[in-house]
């Protein structure tokens, strides 16, 4: 049984209201009665209607006051304009208010049941229509959050633009904060998927014992806690694009699993007997060397070249420091607009700092500097000494009662990079040209806390 | 309009839980159906009481039909006595003041509900129908009326009595019985309106 329907009829005679809330109230709907514009208001203010049955002629504010009134603050509630016998002219004001229908008192009892069926319709296609705008907003403004007018950065967007609407598996390579995930969603706005879902997975933030019954779900019973069957990332990528982040962190095993999956096209539930089909379109993405890790017997070679069909290398920002300026004022009217600071530019000698900076962290890293300087600043022009913890000499260590062995000078020199890198494993892990393993092992060893 | 024949004096005044009340002239195998078939569904008694005679304020000269509306009121007032639900039957034209026309109506969870055989004795080209169809068809509108007297909701059930029927074609389309859903709804409906009967306190039954 779908939702139940809530309608509200608006008139001023009593017999009306209850004669059609009468009817209205057998179509599994709830249904309110107002008796003028005023109080209709008054309801739509504290619930959702989905089809108003609104009388013309009432004291007040009167139908088209009232018709007015929903169509400027609820476009997508279905207004039905109620008529007396002889006077269409009323009518035909009504829809040129903004009306969905009119109806002529008395009215044919079977061309009611068609009129609501056919508004009810109506309206899910009116909220559908709104639901698709949104998300075609949300996707191209991912879409358009790629900034860049570098040499590399063009390059990328022609092979984007090439490969997308191809159902080639995609390899995306590139540091950590690179982007990956947005060209991910780049290729999937631009390919025949669209309108099916982008799901992505990040590979290394899922635990491994996890990862089986997340990625291909699993049937009721399946293990302990399995109290009802559920679906797998695989099959919610059904029609769209699936996103494996990190894919070099994913376990030989649930490699040997996924090759199967990408040569039958067919999957398994966890504890399911039923092939299933899977419709998705892979792409993947790395910061490792894919290639060094085949090599060395970690990563399948058969899997790698399922993956690999398609490579794009998404360039980390030193290789690309003329977009650095961009990325800056784009991040920086962003968060001034989402913080509402008012902070409109930056120094010189500021983009001077930002853009000889390294950025070890790429463009995510430049993001948090940035949303860290509009934060905190208390001028519409950022100084340059507001990047001052950029500058390489912050690390140098403390004379005197610094750390005098090795091991003291590494706890010193790891906790200084959690700190700066406000404890984000991956990204202090990438500063210290370590793995995230070896950090965590780092600091489980010394015992380093926040 | 057809000439109605003299109700049968067999007919008592009402004591049963379910009462129908013919609402003018009425043939007797049209009472007897709609009783019959209102007791095989609800598993009540149904009394049929003597003919009333339709009040005059119900009547809409401009549209020469009776108020629906109106006459539900009239049962409610005046001839619900102890029942538990009321049901007139007519074979005048009922309308209420939005709609052109209805076989019967009801409000959701009321004490009396009404139904017209006006409209249900012809075909879709203006032809009468067999008695037997005509029958079927007043049948459907009494069970589906006296359904939402007990709150049963239209069902969306391709055969379901429940179903709703603005158009002979749909009336004809759906059957005279319950869905398994609906007829559990309704044997639920019936129970507890059975319970919150019997804890009522007992009224002295008066002529």
């Amino acid at each position: 049984m779908g939702r139940k329907n809530r309608f509200m009829v608006v008139d001023d005679e009593l017999i009306v209201r209850e004669s059609l809330a009468a009817w209205l109230e057998k179509e599994n709907a709830t249904v309110d009665r107002a008796e003028s514009g005023e109080q209709a208001l008054d309801f739509m203010e504290r619930n959702l209607y989905d089809i108003l049955f609104v009388d013309i002629k009432m004291p007040g504010m009167g139908g088209f006051g009232l018709l007015e009134k929903v169509k400027q603050f609820y476009p997508t509630t279905v207004v039905v304009i109620i008529t007396a016998y002889g006077t269409v002219d009323h009518a035909v004001r009504a829809m040129k208010l903004g009306a969905d229908d009119f109806l002529v008192k008395p009215f044919d009892p079977e061309g009611l049941g068609l009129l609501v069926t056919k508004l009810l319709e109506h309206k899910r296609l009116l909220e559908e229509k709104e639901y698709l705008k949104d998300e075609v907003i949300r996707v191209r403004g991912q879409t358009d959050e790629i900034i860049g007018q570098s040499p590399q950065m063009t390059a990328l967007f022609e092979q984007i633009t090439e490969i997308a609407p191809t159902e080639s598996s995609v390899l995306l390579l590139g540091e950590t904060g690179t982007g990956k995930e947005l060209i991910a969603r780049a290729i999937h706005a631009n390919s025949k998927r669209l309108g099916g879902p982008f799901v992505p997975i990040n590979c290394g933030a899922i635990p491994e014992s996890l990862m089986e019954s997340e990625i291909f779900g699993y049937e009721k019973g399946s293990f302990t806690g399995a109290i009802r069957p559920k679906k797998g990332l695989i099959e919610v990528a059904e029609g769209g694009t699936l996103f494996l982040d990190e894919i070099g962190e994913i376990t030989p095993k649930m490699q040997v699993d996924l090759l199967r999956v990408l040569q039958d096209r067919t999957f398994f539930r966890v504890g399911g007997v039923e092939p299933l089909k899977a419709d998705f379109r892979l792409i993947s993405a790395t910061h490792r060397d894919l290639n060094h890790e085949v090599a060395s017997g970690s990563f399948r070679q058969d899997f790698f070249y399922r993956v690999n069909v398609i490579t794009l290398r998404v360039p980390p920002l030193r290789e690309r420091r003329e977009d650095i300026p961009l990325l800056v004022m784009h991040f920086l009217k962003r968060f001034a607009r989402e913080t509402n600071r008012n902070v409109d530019s930056l120094s010189d000698q500021a983009m001077k700092v930002l853009t000889d900076y390294d950025w070890p962290g790429n463009v995510r890293e430049l993001e948090n500097v940035v949303e860290r300087a509009v934060v905190t600043s208390r001028k519409r022009v950022i100084p340059g000494d507001a990047f001052a913890y950029l500058s390489p000499l912050q690390v140098c260590m403390p004379a005197g009662n610094g750390p005098r062995t090795l091991e003291e000078a590494e706890i010193a020199h790891i906790r200084f990079i959690l700190d700066e890198e406000e404890w984000n494993i991956s990204r202090a892990a990438k500063v210290l040209d370590v793995d995230r393993t070896t950090l965590h092992k780092k600091i489980r060893k010394y015992g380093l806390q926040r | 309009m057809r000439n109605e024949e003299p109700p049968k004096t067999s007919y008592q005044p009402s004591r049963g839980l379910i009462t129908v009340v013919p609402l003018g002239h009425m043939k007797e195998d049209v009472l007897r159906v709609v009783a019959d078939s209102i007791q095989g569904v609800l598993r009540l008694p149904v009394d049929v009481t003597h003919e009333v005679g339709l009040p005059e304020s119900a009547f809409m000269s401009a549209r020469n039909q009776y108020n629906v509306l109106d006459l539900i009121k009239f049962l409610e007032s005046n001839h619900a006595g102890p029942s538990m639900k009321v049901l007139g039957v007519t074979a005048k034209d009922i309308a209420n003041p939005i709609l052109t026309y209805v076989f019967g109506t009801a409000f959701m969870d009321g004490k009396a509900a009404v139904i017209s055989t006006a409209r249900l004795q012809l075909s879709l080209n203006g032809a009468l129908v067999s008695r037997e169809q005509f029958l079927e068809r007043v049948v459907k509108a009494a069970i589906h009326e006296i359904g939402h007297t007990f709150n049963i909701q239209h069902c969306h059930k391709e055969h379901c009595v429940m179903r709703a029927s603005n158009s002979l074609t749909e009336l004809d389309e759906k059957m005279s019985y319950l869905c398994d859903y609906c007829e559990l709804f309704l044997a639920d409906a019936v129970a507890e309106a059975l319970r919150d009967r019997s804890a009522q306190p007992r009224q002295a039954e008066s002529g």
